[in-house]
């Protein structure tokens, strides 16, 4: 499939679409949803380091020597632990007669190293919040505060590793991205069936016109989604007008037939067993005038014909009918028509009365023919309805085939009949897209081919 | 021989009337499907030949029911609408033969021959009776081999003998088999034109079956 065919698929495009808009919805939500968590997460952070601090405060006394120690240690644990990841510090900040003592008091966590914290007087009940280096190089969350106790300036520290608060960020986007990630497929999986169901209907409305086309049915059968339905019913009624339209030429062919022959009937029989000029003009023309008539009916009928989609004509009951007829019409001649059997499926393409015009003038011009028997014969061949028409009677001159299929050339002008007979045969069956092939029969006489299109 | 004619278009009605009529026949015309079905389902004739085109009951229509009824007279068909599909539709409805518009007087003339000997049984178009031979073809009978001067009615009761050579056949049989509908009857005639025939041919060949009618002796 190349580009250009996938830009015009309907399927293509609403997967595209579709797929777009996922993606694009996970990655926001990914994103929003990441930012949310780690907000909480930082914020959870401070708080603990400010409950730390409210604890440092809270525990800071001065003893008998008026140097600061705690009431009571601290109890997290990892205060206790060397480079835990949580620290405490005192300073002693500078006053009236007293230097600024860095790390007045710490945690064991700190072991033997000092918080570097930026030189920073906080006003009295102010916390403030700085990011500073550790001790092992980590970065740190801090938050100060600044005491006096007894006059005695001092500044107390409380810091964490940044890394508790990344890590549990890091870790739920991993989880995060991961779950989106298994949505996303989800969705796009649910998409792909959405649009083939979606679209199948489309699927059974292109196979029920290939049988329209292929001449197995008439109309588009089946039901159809609510959308498609009034198409489906356009599309049928545009058929039956069509096939209306069709009658209705035929009808009026009749009619115009009917209304044309009469009189010419009675203008041949006024004439008829007179010996003048004017009784032979009259004659020769009205011969003339009703091979017109013959010929243009019978083209008009299957060009008619040929444009309507849907038909398919069953082989057998028209031989059989055909059959019954011609011995019927030639019962005093004691010929023996046979038809081979053939099987039920054999159909063809196209309208019912055409394939009888054609078959009736070939049985009828082989049984005209015919010593004693007409022989039937058909089959697909190729993809082709093929049906073979043999006689034995005299057959036809090989040079003289070709002008048997034109118009109105009669081999024997004894025989009585239309000389048309072939020739309106070979150009119903070229409307077709088929054709007559004209040959020695194997039973002495003529062997007439009618090749036709089939139908399933 | 008594054929009925049924077509709705008066000239050509009358053109076919007067050529059957001149072939020896008498006959009968019928300008509707209604009066067609009517005659043809209530008197006798040998052979029908029908229009399909008719106002009232189409043609075809009307073959169908008399072949329901069971009337198995030859009928030849006469059409405008040269198809197959109308040919088969008038065989399958009953129909012996078809022709097509316009056609020669002559060929139907030869149809509707071939039609009536084939429902007598005949494979030939010379009729023969011990030394008699009728022609259908140009109505010519001869007694070995010389030629019989017949008028059209004496014709047409030897005719119909000979079609039914063998069979007893009843005066009022002869009587509506020889005359249109509308001639004026009369079974007296009869034996005046068996009387006749009997003087033209060799004696014994016309049996009189007392209380029955008449038959042709010596068939073959």
């Amino acid at each position: 499939m190349t580009l250009a065919t996938l830009r015009g698929s309907l399927r293509f495009r609403l997967l595209l679409g579709t797929l777009f808009w996922i993606a694009a919805t996970i990655l926001v939500a990914g994103w929003g949803l990441g930012n949310m968590f780690r907000q909480h997460v930082e914020l959870q952070f401070h708080a603990e380091l400010k409950t730390h601090l409210d604890q440092l405060t809270a525990q800071l006394t001065l003893d008998g020597q008026g140097q600061p120690t705690l009431v009571m240690p601290l109890s997290d644990p990892r205060l206790n632990k060397p480079f835990a990841g949580l620290y405490w510090q005192i300073d002693g900040l500078a006053s009236p007669g007293l230097p600024a003592i860095p790390a007045l008091m710490r945690s064991r966590s700190l072991w033997d190293q000092v918080l570097r914290v930026p030189a920073d007087t906080p006003a009295s009940g102010e916390v403030h919040q700085h990011r500073i280096t550790g001790p092992q190089g980590e970065m740190l969350g801090m938050a100060e505060r600044s005491v006096r106790i007894d006059a005695l300036p001092l500044r107390l520290i409380v810091a964490a590793d940044e890394g508790l608060m990344i890590e549990p960020v890091a870790r739920f986007n991993k989880e995060l991205w991961l779950a989106l990630g298994v949505l996303g497929l989800g969705l796009a999986l649910a998409a792909l069936v959405q649009v083939f169901v979606g679209l199948a209907p489309l699927r059974k409305l292109r196979a029920a016109l290939g049988r329209v086309h292929r001449g197995e049915a008439q109309r588009m059968e089946g039901t159809f989604p609510a959308e498609i339905m009034p198409l489906v019913e356009e599309f049928n009624t545009v058929l039956a007008r069509n096939a209306e339209v069709v009658e209705r030429a035929r009808t009026q062919a009749g009619n115009l037939a009917h209304a044309l022959k009469t009189p010419l009937s009675v203008l041949a029989n006024a004439a008829g067993g007179k010996d003048d000029a004017l009784a032979r003009l009259v004659t020769a023309h009205v011969e003339m005038a009703r091979r017109q008539v013959d010929y243009h009916l019978a083209r008009a009928q299957a060009a008619a014909a040929v444009r309507l989609p849907g038909a398919r004509t069953p082989l057998e009951p028209v031989v059989d009918g055909l059959v019954r007829t011609m011995r019927r019409i030639h019962a005093g001649r004691n010929l023996e028509l046979v038809a081979q059997p053939m099987p039920a499926s054999l159909a063809f393409r196209g309208d019912a009365q055409d394939l009888q015009e054609m078959l009736g003038n070939l049985l009828d011009n082989a049984s005209k023919w015919a010593s004693r028997r007409v022989e039937i014969d058909a089959g697909i061949e190729q993809d082709r309805l093929v049906i073979r028409v043999d006689d034995d009677g005299k057959g036809i001159a090989a040079e003289q085939r070709e002008a048997m299929l034109r118009r109105g050339v009669r081999a024997d002008q004894q025989v009585p009949g239309s000389g048309l007979g072939l020739a309106i045969v070979d150009d119903l069956a070229r409307m077709y897209g088929g054709q007559v092939v004209l040959a020695n029969s194997p039973l002495g006489g003529l062997r007439a081919t009618l090749i036709l299109p089939a139908a399933q | 021989m008594r054929i009925l004619v049924v077509e709705d278009e008066p000239t050509l009605a009358a053109q076919l009337a007067e050529g059957v009529r001149e072939a020896g026949y008498a006959v009968d015309v019928a300008h509707n499907g209604l009066d067609a079905h009517f005659m043809g389902d209530t008197e006798p004739f040998d052979a029908v030949v029908l229009d399909l085109g008719l106002p009232q009951m189409d043609g075809i229509t009307v073959l169908k029911k008399w072949r329901a009824a069971g009337r198995t007279m030859p009928v030849l068909i006469l059409t405008a609408r040269d198809n197959w599909h109308e040919k088969v539709a008038g065989i399958d409805a009953g129909a012996d033969d078809y022709l097509t518009k316009p056609f020669h007087m002559e060929e139907l003339l030869a149809r509707l021959r071939a039609l009536i000997r084939r429902a007598g049984g005949h494979a030939s178009a010379e009729l023969v009776c011990g030394p008699v031979t009728l022609d259908t073809r140009n109505n010519r009978v001869t007694v070995e081999g010389r030629a019989l001067t017949l008028t059209s009615h004496e014709y047409r009761v030897l005719a119909y003998l000979m079609h039914h050579a063998g069979e007893v056949v009843s005066r009022s049989d002869l009587v509506e088999h020889i005359y249109a509908q509308d001639f004026d009857r009369d079974s007296n005639t009869v034996e005046v034109f068996i009387g006749r025939l009997r003087k033209k041919l060799p004696p014994g060949l016309i049996e009189t079956v007392r209380g029955m009618g008449y038959r042709l002796a010596n068939p073959q």
